[in-house]
């Protein structure tokens, strides 16, 4: 039988204050991002014309460039997306007819647009509402859900994990000003469902344990139970983590931004229901459950 | 040794279960592997045969991200709208309208309708004076209530008048939608020409015969707007460099609109291009500098274009305008010989009376055609059009009563042709011109047949895709899922061995099990989609993994191989079900609020995770029992 770990006895829960100072530091340095730089919204949400556009002849971005500048077109967002291939994003705000636009900056040029993306500014507007409520309303459905079949407390826990993950992975899309769109907020959803799996397969052994080793302080039964799911949690992200990095590797430009989210969001969420989700409970439990607990013994 | 005789008895209504699904999950997919087989001869037979229609109902449908195409949410044009319901205007009304255009560009995101009540009830303006009222209520809150409801009628006549265009146009199943009570969803799949459908969509296709104002009036609101111009635009052009025009021996220069009209900067980089003036009458006249004689017309050079169009909207402009008056520019450019020789591109303009004496309600057919050998239009792109009873009434009274005057015939405010009268046209008939091909006029057919939009409608998002990055995003995905699935499966029958085995097996069927409620649902597949059955595959994974380490669990405890078995499932269950019912509720939410591409997301992990308890819970165990349950009880266990 192979085992990665063979009966491990790691403390976790002694740990909380380094890992929340870690997780506070990651987080503060994403909020001072998100204040000097902010998101670097897709057109999904800003508004604008994004268009991956094929040449048929070399050309390299600088003179797709001067193209436009040349011929007073503004200074659109170039990307290679491949050989000869660009991702232009014009700003409909100053130009209300993309298609317009491209077609006198590129007069002369042999291509194929492969995809467009245009979105007004209203909708972008609209969808970003819209995201906001749907994270707010499968958080609050999660909270309910957990406080029924757990206790109130495990459901605290969870939600601050989850928004623990959500602030990191905003930080990492801050800082490294990767495109946020709709696809992104996706895999956002996606990371709130993957940490909340991963926290809740920890939180049953901890309902399991308390059952089975009454008196024992909190703190110890939350250790033993994230070192009896420990071997389970790593084959499991490693395996998530694999195939999600496969997907921004080989997935294409399209799913990007949607798998390195993901990647991001494995890591944190597996990291959040061990030194995030759980230790809540325990901090809780010193709040509330101390005054209990000597009278049961 | 425990003996559970309940569960191997069990096994064979468990098996029975299982081959149903198998059954019914190749029976879903089927027609889906027969179509990916056909070649294009063979559908095109099939199609003959009108099975193919029946074939194409029961695959698994392709995205537009996948196969390619077009997917457009129209709405109202609410500014422009409103602006053409609106009658008596007014100075008053012209400021009014310039404030609440001004408001709505700073904040575009907000409703137009919300801000035209703000800014009359701060300006304490009575929108009954320039809006229809509804009933006997007058009162600004019930006009613009009766805007907003004019706006919905609008769009809901505008999606059956779209139905038609598009229809005429020939598309495969197309989607057209009324989303809300504001705006239409159109989905083309598989077109190859985006920007011609785009056009047939939304091009209001308003057609009108116009009158032309006759030359003196014209160049009385010719000289008006120079005077205009002239007041507003710094002296400097006044002072023009003469040294230049002699250099040039044309008396044109290029001077940017920004220095020509002494606008203040907007940013709008259009204002630096060149325009073409003539220096002679520059000073005096700046805004006829901009024109040129040709013949009968009145000449735009291409250049000068914007900067024409510019001064007409301006607003200094358009109020000393008569209210009867409506200046269009043609359709097309035409190229003329200049006095030096070269050849140059202008626009015509014309000055028409506003109201149309008919408009293209009373068109009964349309027919593009190239002009006949013997007619004046030979070999030319026209649309021959045939009026109804009351429009052909119309027609004679019009034509027979301005004989020798010119009519221009405007689509969508561009003046396709101009023609002077010659004679009464009693029987209803008449050809446009002016296209640029055959083609053009075809379109042209299409949307007169359909009828004119009731209200100028926006294209507030577009998302395209090239059929070539359709098929290029099925092989990424699908090389990235099987990549992906390699790996799992390395990984798990390295660490878990015969177990392992199990798991890979299970793990194949969940992606089955999903395809084929794919198929039978007849939803639709996305590039997102093949990312929620990557994911899909990890939560399968994961159900497995949460098993087999509790059946090690009990096993290294000393317990018997079948004992730990069944305990390693049970004990397990309850933790799948928790996990997965949280990741289901989230991938409700995604389905009732995310937009297109973000539900086809939420489909495929929806239904993944419902299989995942059929097949990484239940096919898991019954394969793992019958393995264990066989007549000698096993001792060791490959996990």
């Amino acid at each position: 039988m192979l085992q990665f770990f063979k009966n491990p006895s790691y403390q976790f829960v002694s740990k909380r204050r380094i890992a929340f100072i870690i997780s506070a530091i990651v987080i503060l340095a994403g909020i001072v991002s998100m204040f000097l730089q902010g998101l670097h919204y897709g057109v999904d949400f800003a508004g604008g014309a994004k268009m991956q556009i094929k040449f048929s002849q070399p050309i390299n971005a600088q003179d797709l460039r001067a193209l436009f500048s040349e011929k007073d077109l503004g200074n659109p967002e170039i990307k290679s997306s491949g050989v000869n291939e660009y991702m232009i994003t014009i700003n409909t705000e100053i130009f209300d007819d993309p298609d317009a636009v491209l077609s006198e900056a590129l007069s002369g040029l042999n291509y194929d647009i492969l995809q467009i993306d245009k979105v007004g500014p209203k909708i972008g507007q609209e969808m970003r509402s819209n995201s906001i409520k749907a994270i707010a309303i499968a958080l609050l459905l999660v909270l309910i859900y957990i406080t029924i079949r757990f206790e109130f407390r495990f459901a605290v826990g969870a939600v601050i994990a989850l928004l623990h993950d959500v602030l990191v992975a905003l930080a990492f899309f801050s800082i490294f000003q990767w495109e946020f769109s709709m696809p992104v907020l996706a895999a956002f959803l996606t990371i709130v469902g993957y940490s909340l799996n991963d926290t809740i397969v920890v939180y049953d052994r901890i309902r399991e344990n308390i059952k089975i080793h009454k008196g024992k302080p909190l703190g110890d039964v939350i250790d033993l139970s994230i070192n009896q799911s420990l071997s389970r949690t790593i084959i499991t992200s490693l395996t998530t983590f694999l195939v999600v990095l496969i997907l921004a590797i080989f997935g294409g430009q399209v799913l990007f931004g949607f798998s390195i989210a993901l990647v991001v969001g494995v890591v944190v969420g597996t990291y959040s229901s061990m030194y995030v989700a759980a230790p809540i409970l325990v901090m809780w439990g010193h709040k509330f459950k101390e005054k209990e607990e000597p009278k049961k013994k | 040794m425990e003996v559970i005789p309940g569960m191997a008895k069990n096994l064979i209504w468990r098996y029975l279960i299982i081959v149903v699904l198998l059954g019914w999950a190749v029976y879903s997919l089927l027609p889906t592997l027969q179509y990916e087989r056909l070649s294009n001869t063979e559908k095109a037979a099939l199609q003959e045969e009108g099975k193919l229609f029946d074939l194409e109902s029961r695959i698994i449908k392709r995205g537009l991200d996948l196969q390619g195409g077009m997917h457009l949410i129209l709405e109202v044009n609410v500014p422009d709208f409103v602006k053409k319901i609106a009658d008596n205007q007014s100075m008053i009304y012209y400021n009014f309208m310039d404030k609440v255009d001004a408001a709505y560009s700073e904040s575009p995101e907000s409703d137009y309708l919300d801000i035209l009540l703000q800014v009359a009830e701060d300006d304490s303006i009575r929108l009954s004076r320039y809006f229809p009222a509804d009933g006997r209520r007058t009162d600004n809150k019930s006009i613009v209530d009766n805007l907003e409801k004019e706006c919905q009628h609008a769009i809901i006549r505008a999606e059956e008048i779209i139905r038609n265009r598009i229809d005429q146009f020939g598309v495969a199943e197309p989607v057209i939608q009324l989303i809300g009570n504001k705006r239409i969803i159109v989905e083309l799949a598989g077109i190859d020409d985006p920007q011609r459908a785009k056009d047939i969509i939304h091009n209001t296709a308003l057609l009108e015969f116009i009158l032309l104002k006759d030359a003196e009036y014209t160049q009385d609101i010719i000289n008006r707007i120079d005077a205009a111009v002239k007041r507003i635009s710094p002296a400097e052009i006044a002072h023009a460099d003469t040294a230049v025009v002699s250099q040039k021996k044309s008396a044109d220069k290029e001077i940017s609109v920004t220095e020509l009209l002494g606008l203040a900067e907007t940013g709008d980089p259009r204002d630096d291009a060149s325009v073409l003036v003539d220096l002679d009458i520059a000073a005096d006249r700046p805004f006829s500098a901009l024109l040129r004689n040709l013949g009968w017309d009145i000449g735009v050079p291409v250049e000068n274009y914007y900067a024409v169009n510019k001064i007409l909207n301006d607003p200094e402009v358009i109020r000393l305008l008569p209210n009867d008056l409506r200046i269009l520019f043609s359709a097309k450019t035409q190229k003329v010989q200049t006095t030096d020789g070269k050849a140059a591109e202008f626009y015509s303009l014309y000055f028409v009376n506003r109201e149309a004496g008919l408009t293209g309600e009373v068109v009964r057919e349309a027919k593009a055609e190239l002009g006949s050998v013997s007619s004046e239009q030979m070999g030319r792109p026209i649309v021959n059009v045939r009026m109804d009873a009351e429009g052909t009434k119309i027609w004679a009274r019009i034509t027979g009563a301005n004989i020798d005057k010119r009519l221009a015939i405007v689509l969508d405010n561009r003046v396709q042709m101009a023609p002077r009268i010659q004679n009464k046209i009693p029987n209803g008939r008449t050809v446009i011109e002016g296209f640029a091909n055959l083609q053009e006029a075809q379109d042209i057919e299409i949307v007169l047949k359909a009828g004119a939009l009731p209200a100028p409608i926006n294209i507030i998002e577009e998302r395209t895709v090239g059929a070539s990055l359709g098929a290029d995003s099925i092989r990424r995905g699908v090389q990235s899922a099987l990549i992906g699935l390699a790996i799992v499966a390395l990984m798990i029958i390295f660490y878990y061995r015969g177990a392992g085995l199990i798991a890979f097996t299970t793990l194949i069927l969940n992606i089955l099990f999903v395809l084929s409620i794919l198929a039978a649902l007849r939803a639709t597949l996305t590039l997102p989609g093949i990312a929620g059955l990557v994911l899909t595959m990890g939560m399968a994974v994961d159900a497995n993994v949460l098993i087999f380490e509790r059946i090690r669990e009990e096993y290294l405890k000393g317990k018997a191989v079948r004992s730990s078995v069944e305990n390693g499932y049970s004990r397990a269950l309850i933790t799948i079900f928790d996990a997965n019912l949280t990741t289901l509720i989230t991938a409700l939410v995604l389905q009732q609020y995310g937009s297109g591409p973000i539900r086809g997301f939420a489909v495929v992990l929806f239904w993944g995770i419902i299989f995942n308890f059929v097949s990484g819970y239940f096919i898991s165990r019954t394969l793992f029992t019958s393995f264990t349950h066989g007549k000698k009880p096993l001792n060791k266990i490959s996990i």
